[in-house]
């Protein structure tokens, strides 16, 4: 014990030496930009910076590269909120509530109530490693493969919660997220599935360009047809930031919950902050008592990821340190930096010096604390001027989206099909968002998805049947059935209470709703999904049974569930709302207007990626921008130029020239120059 | 007027190419080469080539700057294609991928676009050599022991067609009748060897380099024992290790580690040029390789990263690769046989 304490002191000095904490400042800034810039990545740029690492001490190489880390996930919320573009993979459930805030005019408060709980997370996440260590080796390994698929069916069960108030509908999203998820290779047999002889998608759908499709471009469409800035509203009070401050407060337990979720779950090898994200969004929702807020602006939804995705490093180390499974990019990198110093990871890190390096693995514990404290400290000063960015008027502002989003979705893996992925469940996720179809299932299924099938795979091909009886397993199952039975049981409680009063609205519901048959856009959104569910199925009758299993277990009801759907939307079960009034209603918008300018921002963001392709990427950022800003924005002559060659130079010179992202060349020079 | 416009600008960006072409030496200054990657940043072929990327540019006359780039997936595939299809054969582009794909070709993998045979070569920095380690709560200690099991014994596998663990586990089991399992689906060889803490799978078979270092502790207490080695050598890390190819009985088994295992490991991590690369640059790049992996402080760095270096001769992956088109119909079926089923 006192070996311990001492070992924790020793780490904590150890971090105050001079070269320590300057390299670790030095790695805080670099981590601060590329958590902001979307498609710069934690992961590049750790391997970009690996080479320094060789002249460093073991607690220096690891101040800096930790220091780096921790905070992308911190600052990678503030583009989430701001732009709707996630800045990392990791930061992409803060869009759905930080991004309305921001819409709503509340920015500051979102930003302050996101880095407030990022904090918290990080140092929960921090100080779960110190406690663990005596007993995360027992913990893990009695872990196998069967627990893990359980707790990833436990997970895939948190769809119900995000499903927002129309069920039915968040279920077949769930189930198109998880049929998303088999795309590729199978990674059991190997068989090629939906993959359209395409490569690139032997290693399935990216999460980012999902994302950004999802939330960015409707985002952006949405700009435009508003012709506002970001904020619809009047910005109130810019100090809202200490009102997300004290939001933290309030929801404290919330917050401890959600910090622990990340953390706990991220132990999991597999299991990073790309899926704790959503885990504890969907957390959030579910605690709450007044569900409909979500989506729209609920600082809830803000609080719980942002504390999540921030105390899932802890989690995720903790695994990396003790067994030297990394369980994420990162750690595979991190992991490297451990081999270059020399360090085995693995028992010896929980064992006290001299035989151990545990007073190594404290400095990190202080590290992760210190570093998010001074990130956060340093965002503090500057949230005023960037809430503010939420006011600059959006035909400044649409050009720089569109080229985040084009660079997000291309740098992540260096795959210029990935922008047409972009632009195709950009499209899917407009049309979701109009018919209000929730996109977060979608989203947890696809990152759950391919860890359930392996899991299930590998637990019966090492146990045969007999896994389903093991002690771990009983217990989670126990644990699903509970969270599905017990909401199921309170709502019922709750209608019975409710139903006399409602009794009467609902008589006046079924007056207004029109009677018949009636195909609306609705129905052929879903007669849509359900055909293409349909071919999905039917082109996985060739799969075979390993690789067909979970295709046809998630196809077949999601199938069956979808022609329900539609059944209800031609019979006109639905709300007496009109689906798309209510933005109208903010802004007064006129119908004819509002079309014209949906086509307008339609063409513009397919001619931004032509431009890409036919001119390359850097050149089409310089045409584009200046075309847009003079012909859709009417801006300037002078705020044209200097808006675009500050965004090329950005773009060539960061990315093209420093980072050297190999963008492929334009289409057109290449023909001028090959002919 | 077009078809000049045509010419003009064809004349002005070829005619200076083809001058500095006579001079290899003049072509490299101030340019800029890429080592494609199919890997994605911080693995263990980033790794190498980052390592190599930081010191080959100044064995190269000119002196021009080296960037990494990842083209990741289909487990390096895309790269491979890339390499051959699209990229410039300028001498400016050099491929890294995974050596298994030539097997692959001969093989008949889906969406191999290339053809081995005209790529060129620059040769690999190192050659694996596989083991199989195994717990010792497996009771499997020894190979006798190993084939004395009335069960077949699990070994974990990631996925199939995958050089190690997958490819070398199918042939040892095929070639030598050993008792095995394989349990595939894992992430990566870390996953692997954590299923093997935790006894849910006994070990798993992939290069020694990456095993001594990661299963370190567990070696020297004697919790996990290398109880095969599959290379035309004996490690001397490893001198009582029974080697694979001593334990096969027919030529047929002794073929098949030989193509399957043997010369694999040795063309795995082979760095690749375009076809049509000038002869001149080739053999630019190939002595810079080369004296890079001579070099004292690419060494240095090499040695703190725990990255093994014992160079493969060009003439040697070339050989590998001519090798593998020269198989027989029965050996080729037998293969396919044995990985893809």
């Amino acid at each position: 014990m006192l070996d311990m304490l001492n070992a924790l002191m020793s780490g904590l000095i150890q971090c105050f030496t001079w070269s320590t904490f300057s390299l670790m400042c030095i790695g805080i800034a670099i981590g601060f930009v590329v958590g902001i810039l979307p498609g710069l990545g934690g992961p590049t740029a750790m391997a970009l910076m690996l080479p320094f690492v060789f002249k460093m001490s073991a607690v220096e190489a690891f101040a800096f590269l930790l220091g780096m880390t921790a905070v992308t996930a911190t600052t990678g919320d503030i583009t989430s909120v701001l732009f709707g573009v996630p800045g990392e993979p990791t930061t992409a459930s803060t869009i759905v509530d930080g991004h309305s805030m921001a819409r709503n005019g509340e920015a500051g408060r979102a930003l302050g109530a996101v880095l407030m709980s990022s904090l918290v997370g990080a140092i929960f996440g921090a100080v779960a490693i110190a406690i663990a260590v005596p007993i995360v080796r027992p913990l893990v390994l009695s872990f196998g493969s069967p627990e893990f698929f359980m707790l990833s069916l436990l997970g895939i069960t948190f769809v119900a919660s995000l499903s927002g108030e129309d069920q039915l509908k968040g279920i077949i999203a769930g189930g198109i997220g998880l049929m998303l998820a088999t795309i590729g290779l199978d990674p059991i047999s190997g068989t090629q599935r939906f993959t359209f002889n395409q490569l690139f998608l032997w290693d399935g759908i990216g999460l980012v360009p999902i994302t950004i499709g999802f939330y960015a471009i409707p985002e952006t469409i949405e700009l435009a047809v508003l012709g506002t800035s970001i904020a619809t509203q009047e910005v109130t009070e810019l100090g809202g930031v200490m009102q997300g401050v004290k939001d933290t407060f309030r929801h404290w337990w919330l917050v401890i919950r959600c910090s622990a979720l990340g953390t706990f779950t991220a132990i999991i090898p597999g299991m990073g902050a790309a899926t704790t994200q959503w885990l504890a969004y969907a957390h959030a929702v579910q605690s709450s008592p007044n569900k409909e807020r979500f989506g729209k602006g609920a600082v809830e939804g803000v609080l719980g990821p942002g504390a999540a995705n921030n105390s899932t490093l802890g989690g995720s180390l903790i695994t990396t340190i003790a067994f030297g499974v990394p369980a994420s990019v990162i750690m595979a990198i991190l992991l490297g930096a451990f081999i270059i110093q020399g360090i085995v990871p693995g028992p010896d890190m929980l064992i006290p010096e001299p035989k151990g390096h545990l007073s190594l693995t404290f400095s990190f514990v202080w590290v992760i604390i210190i570093s998010n404290i001074i990130t956060v400290g340093i965002c503090f000063l500057f949230l005023k001027p960037l809430a503010k960015i939420t006011q600059v008027r959006g035909s400044l502002i649409i050009p720089i989206i569109l080229v985040l989003i084009y660079l997000g979705a291309f740098a992540e893996k260096n795959a210029f099909e990935d922008m047409l992925v972009v632009l195709f469940f950009g499209a899917l996720g407009w049309v979701l968002e109009k018919l209000e179809w929730p996109r977060p299932p979608v989203l947890l299924g696809l990152v759950l998805g391919p860890l359930a099938e392996n899991r299930l795979f590998l637990s019966s091909d090492n146990y045969g049947p007999a896994w389903l009886g093991r002690p771990g397993v009983l217990i989670i199952f126990a644990i699903i059935l509970l969270g599905v039975i017990y909401p199921i049981i309170t709502k019922k409680r709750e209608e019975r209470e409710k139903s006399a009063s409602v009794s009467e609205a609902q008589a006046t519901v079924e007056v207004a709703k029109p009677g018949g048959l009636r195909f609306t856009q609705a129905a052929l959104f879903t007669t849509f999904v359900a055909v293409v569910l349909a071919l999905a199925l039917l082109q996985s009758r060739h799969f075979g049974f390993r690789a067909g299993l979970f295709p046809w277990v998630i196809g077949i009801p999601t199938l069956l569930l979808t022609l329900v759907q539609l059944a209800k939307d031609i019979m006109g079960h639905e709300k007496p709302k009109a689906a798309a009034a209510d933005w109208e209603m903010v802004v007064d918008v006129a119908p004819e207007v509002a079309r014209q300018r949906t086509i307008s921002i339609l063409l513009w963001t397919v001619g931004f990626f032509l431009a890409i392709w036919l001119l390359g990427f850097s050149n089409s950022v310089l045409v584009s921008m200046i075309l847009y800003l003079k012909i859709a924005g009417k801006e300037k002559w002078p705020m044209t130029i200097a808006v675009s060659f500050f965004t090329w130079l950005f773009v060539y010179g960061l990315f093209e020239r420093a980072l050297s992202i190999p963008f492929p060349d334009g289409l057109l020079l290449t023909w001028i120059r090959g002919s | 007027m077009v078809r000049k416009l045509y010419c003009f600008l064809a004349s002005a960006i070829f005619v200076p190419s083809l001058l500095m072409a006579a001079s290899a030496e003049d072509f490299y200054r101030g340019k800029n080469i890429r080592i494609v990657v199919g890997f994605s940043a911080g693995g263990g072929f980033d790794t190498y080539a980052r390592a190599i990327a930081r010191h080959i540019g100044k064995h190269i006359p000119g002196q021009p700057s080296v960037v990494v780039e990842n083209m990741t997936g289909a487990g390096s595939l895309i790269a491979a294609n890339h390499v051959y299809k699209v990229a410039k054969p300028d001498g400016l582009t050099i491929g890294h991928f995974i050596g298994g794909l030539f097997l692959g070709q001969v093989l008949g993998q889906k969406g191999i676009e290339f053809d081995a045979r005209k790529f060129e070569f620059i040769g690999a920095p190192i050659s694996d050599h596989v083991v199989c380690a195994l717990t010792k709560a497996s009771g499997i200690t020894s190979v006798e022991k190993w084939m004395a099991s009335k069960t077949p014994v699990k070994m974990g596998g990631i996925a199939p067609g995958t050089s190690t663990p997958d490819n070398a586990t199918r042939v040892l089991k095929a070639a030598l009748g050993l008792p095995i399992q394989l349990v595939t689906g894992y992430k990566g060889t870390a996953d692997v060897r954590l299923a093997a803490e935790s006894g849910e799978v006994a070990g798993g078979c992939w290069g020694w380099d990456s095993v001594s270092v990661t299963w370190r502790k567990a070696l020297d207490t004697g919790d996990a024992v290398v109880v095969l080695q599959a290379n035309r050598i004996i490690h001397p890390d490893l001198p009582h290790v029974p080697l694979a190819i001593k334990l096969a009985k027919t030529d047929e088994a002794r073929k098949l580690i030989e193509v399957g295992i043997h010369g694999d490991s040795e063309i795995v991590r082979t760095y690749t040029l375009p076809p049509g690369t000038p002869k001149d640059r080739v053999q630019i790049l190939r002595a810079a390789f080369n004296a890079t992996l001579k070099d004292a402080e690419f060494l240095a760095d090499a040695q703190k990263s725990k990255l093994n270096v014992d160079p493969v001769p060009v003439e040697e992956v070339e050989k590998d690769i001519q090798g593998l088109f020269k198989l027989d119909p029965g050996t080729i079926n037998k293969l396919k046989d044995i990985l893809y089923n």
